[in-house]
C-alpha cells in the first residue's frame, strides 16, 4: 500500500508539470495584462514600460515559464510562488493564510453530504417506486439541477436578508474569534449552497448502486441465512454499493474547490475560491497560477485518495 | 394447523406464486403439492422456467416484488411458514431451513471472508461468541473438505474456484444443523468432475447430518444419483411424481417420458438427439387445458380440458387424461368431466 503510494505520486509528477504548462498558457493566452490597472491617463507610457520590465513580462514566455516553475517548486522559500501583484505580499503566505478557511467549508460540505446523500439514496433505493422514492428522485433532479450561483443568492436573501437568521457574509463575527458555535452559524449557507448539488448528485448515484446491489445474488444468500433486514441492508448490502460512491468522492474534492470559488464570492468567505475570482479579475498572474496549481494538486490527491479507498474497501483490489 | 404425520417435515399444498408484471400475471407456481419426509432426498426437475426455483424461494418467503406467493401453504412440521411473523420466518431461515444456490461465484458476498460468512450464520442461531462461531466456521470448511480451512476461512471469495465457493456455500448452509437443505441447482455452474464432487460431498453431509434434501435441477442425471423421490414440473404444475425408481423405468406422464428421451446414454449409437418438439409455453399466454399438449405426441382432443391428477400406482401420480396403463381415456368412464382438475389437495392423499 505505501509502495503504491509512492508510486503514485511519482506519477503525479509528469502530470502536474503538464497542468503548469496549460495553466501557464492559458494564463498568457487570455486578454488583458497584468499592468491594465495601473493605466489611467495620468500615467505615462515610460512608467508603463517600467512596470512591464519590472514584472518581467517583456521577457521570452520561455524563459519566464522556466523562473516560474522552477521557484514555483521551492515552496520551502517564502517567495517560491511570487509576490502578488495586488498587494506585494509573498503569494504562499496568502495562499496558507486561506486554506483552513476553505479546507473547513469543502470539509464541512463534504462530510454533510456524505452524511445525507448515503442514507437519502439507500432508502430511496430500499423503497424503490414509492412515494418516499419518487419525492426523493424528483427533489435530487432539481437539486442537481440549479447552479449553485443561483442557489447561492437564493439562500443568501431568504436566509440573510428574508429571515435574517444567517450572517450576509463572513467566515465570523467582529470579535469573536475561536468561537465554535459561530464559525457554523457563518458556515450553513455557503455549505448548503456548496453541498446542495452534490448531495442530490450523491443520492442518485447511491440509489442506482443500491438497487444494483440488492439484485445481487449474495444479499439473496444473507436474507436466506435468516439475517435480519437492517444487517441485510447495512451489512452485505452497503459495503458493496459503497465501491462505486468511491469514484465520487474522488470527483468531488476538486468539484468542491471548484464550487468554492462561486460559493466564496457570493458569500465573502475569506477562502481560496473568493481569493482565486478576485486575482483572476485584476490578473495577479502569481496568484491565478498558484492556485491554479493548488487545483491541479486537489484533483491528483482527490484521485489517489479514491484509489487508495478503493483497497481499502473492496478486497479484490490489491496494490 | 394440522397434526403432521411422524416423520413429515415439510409439506406443500396447493402452492401458488404469481408474478404481476406490466404484461399480465405469470402464474410461476400454480398449485404445487408435494411433501418431503426427514432425511428424504427429494428431486425436483423440470426445464428453465418451469417454477422450479420459485417454489423453493416460496418456500423460505424470499419472493420478491412483483411475485407473491397468493395462495397455498407451507407446511414445517405442521405449522404454516406463510402465517409466520417476519421474525420468526427470520429463526427458520438458515436455521431449520438452509438454501445454498446455482451460482457460488456470485452467491458469496466479495467484500468479506469466507469464514466471516460461516460464522454469520452461527452467530445468529446459536447461543455463541464471535470466537466459537469463528471455530464453527473453520471446522465446517474442514467438514466440507478443504484443506487448510483456518487458513481458507480468512481468505475472500474471489481466492477460491468455483467449485471451493460451493463447499463455502454448504458449509454455511450445513453449520447451522438444518432439518432441510433446499438445494437450487447446486452442480450447475459447476464443471462435470467438480459436480460430481460436490454429489458425493452432499451425499455424505447428508448421511452424517440426517437432513433432508430438496435438490432442484434440470439435470436427470443428478436425479439419478441423488434422489429417494422425484417431482417433475410443468408451467408451474406438477406433472408427475413417484420414487426415483419408478420415474426412470415406469414413467407415466408423456412430459416425463420426453425428458427421459433426451438423455443421450453413454455407449449408444444415435445419429440425433432426442427432443421435446416446441418449446415452453409463454408463461403470459399459457394454452388451456394441459399445459403440455401442444407438444405432447400423445395429445387428444380431450387434453382441451385440464387433465386430472391421477394415481397411476401407489405412491405414483401423473396429471395426464393417459390411464394408468397408459392407454387414451374413455369418455364417459376413465375422463368424465367432472373429473377435471382434481384439488391440488388430493394429490398428497393419493400419493401416500
Amino acid at each position: 500500500m505505501f509502495s503504491y503510494i509512492v508510486r503514485r505520486t511519482l506519477q503525479a509528477l509528469p502530470i502536474l508539470f503538464g497542468v503548469a504548462v496549460i495553466v501557464f498558457m492559458i494564463v498568457q493566452l487570455a486578454p488583458g495584462s497584468p499592468i491594465d490597472r495601473f493605466r489611467t491617463p495620468r500615467i505615462s507610457p515610460a512608467q508603463l514600460d517600467a512596470l512591464i520590465r519590472l514584472y518581467g513580462l517583456d521577457q521570452p514566455i520561455l524563459d519566464q515559464f522556466v523562473k516560474w516553475i522552477t521557484a514555483f517548486v521551492q515552496v520551502w522559500r517564502v517567495d517560491a510562488w511570487g509576490y502578488s501583484f495586488l498587494d506585494g505580499q509573498p503569494v504562499l503566505n496568502k495562499v496558507l493564510e486561506r486554506v483552513p478557511a476553505t479546507v473547513r467549508l469543502m470539509g464541512a460540505a463534504l462530510l454533510t453530504t456524505i452524511v445525507l446523500a448515503v442514507p437519502i439514496g439507500v432508502l430511496a433505493a430500499v423503497k424503490q417506486y414509492s412515494w418516499t422514492d419518487k419525492l426523493i428522485t424528483t427533489l435530487a433532479t432539481i437539486g442537481y439541477a440549479i447552479p449553485s450561483f443561483i442557489l447561492g443568492l437564493y439562500l443568501l436573501y431568504f436566509g440573510g436578508v428574508v429571515l435574517k437568521a444567517f450572517p450576509l457574509f463572513g467566515m465570523q463575527s467582529f470579535g469573536k474569534s475561536g468561537d465554535v458555535a459561530d464559525l457554523i452559524w457563518h458556515l450553513v449557507l455557503p455549505v448548503a449552497s456548496l453541498a446542495i448539488q452534490q448531495i442530490a448528485g450523491w443520492a442518485r448515484y447511491m440509489r442506482s448502486s443500491m438497487l444494483e446491489v440488492l439484485h445481487q445474488d449474495y444479499v439473496r444468500t444473507a436474507k436466506a441465512k435468516g439475517l435480519p433486514r437492517s444487517r441485510v441492508l447495512g451489512k452485505h448490502a452497503l459495503r458493496n454499493a459503497m465501491i462505486p460512491i468511491i469514484t465520487l468522492l474522488g470527483l468531488s474534492i476538486p468539484a468542491l474547490l471548484a464550487g468554492a470559488a462561486i460559493t466564496e464570492t457570493i458569500f465573502s468567505y475569506p477562502g481560496l475560491g473568493a481569493m482565486f475570482v478576485q486575482s483572476v479579475t485584476v490578473r495577479d498572474y502569481p496568484t491565478v497560477l498558484a492556485l491554479t496549481m493548488v487545483g491541479g494538486v486537489t484533483v491528483v490527491v482527490g484521485n489517489l485518495l479514491a484509489d487508495v479507498l478503493y483497497g481499502v474497501v473492496d478486497p479484490r483490489i490489491k496494490y | 394447523m394440522t397434526t403432521p404425520q411422524a416423520g413429515q417435515l415439510l409439506e406443500l399444498r396447493d402452492l401458488r406464486t404469481h408474478f404481476y408484471t406490466q404484461d399480465g400475471t405469470v402464474r410461476a407456481v400454480d398449485g404445487v403439492t408435494f411433501e418431503i419426509r426427514d432425511g428424504q432426498t427429494l428431486g425436483v426437475v423440470g426445464e428453465s422456467g418451469c417454477g422450479k426455483s420459485i417454489t423453493a424461494m416460496s418456500v423460505l418467503r424470499l419472493i420478491e416484488r412483483p411475485g407473491r406467493v397468493v395462495g397455498g401453504q407451507v407446511l414445517l412440521r405442521g405449522k404454516d411458514l406463510m402465517e409466520y411473523s417476519d421474525t420468526e420466518m427470520r429463526d427458520v431461515r438458515g436455521n431449520q431451513i438452509s438454501m445454498i444456490f446455482q451460482e457460488p461465484m456470485t452467491s458469496l458476498n466479495p467484500v468479506y471472508t469466507c469464514g466471516d460468512q460461516i460464522a454469520e450464520a452461527v452467530e445468529l442461531h446459536e447461543a455463541v461468541n464471535r470466537r466459537q462461531a469463528w471455530a464453527r466456521a473453520v471446522e465446517m470448511l474442514a467438514q466440507v473438505g478443504i484443506p487448510e480451512p483456518a487458513r481458507r476461512a480468512k481468505q475472500f471469495p474471489h481466492q477460491m474456484s468455483g467449485g471451493m465457493r460451493q463447499r463455502v456455500m454448504i458449509a454455511m448452509a450445513l453449520s447451522t444443523n438444518p432439518e432441510l437443505l433446499i438445494a437450487d441447482e447446486p452442480t450447475t455452474a459447476l464443471d462435470v468432475t467438480i459436480q460430481a464432487q460436490i454429489l458425493e460431498l452432499m451425499k455424505a453431509l447428508r448421511e452424517r447430518n440426517k437432513m433432508a434434501i430438496m435438490l432442484i435441477t434440470h439435470d436427470l442425471g443428478v436425479i439419478a444419483e441423488m434422489a429417494d423421490e422425484v417431482v417433475v414440473m410443468y408451467g408451474g404444475k406438477v406433472m408427475e411424481r413417484a420414487d426415483a425408481m419408478t420415474i426412470f423405468e415406469r414413467p407415466h406422464n408423456p412430459y416425463t417420458k420426453g425428458l427421459l428421451a433426451s438423455i443421450p446414454r453413454l455407449g449408444e449409437k444415435r445419429e440425433r438427439l432426442e427432443v421435446i418438439q416446441g418449446v415452453v409455453p409463454n408463461p403470459l399466454n399459457l394454452p388451456t387445458g394441459c399445459l403440455f399438449k401442444r407438444r405432447c405426441p400423445y395429445a387428444m382432443p380431450v387434453c382441451d380440458t385440464a387433465p386430472p391428477v391421477r394415481q397411476v400406482a401407489p405412491g405414483h401420480v401423473s396429471r395426464c387424461w393417459l390411464t394408468p396403463a397408459g392407454e387414451p381415456p374413455r369418455i364417459g368412464e376413465d375422463a368424465p368431466p367432472e373429473l377435471a382438475e382434481e384439488s391440488a389437495q388430493e394429490l398428497t392423499v393419493m400419493a401416500r
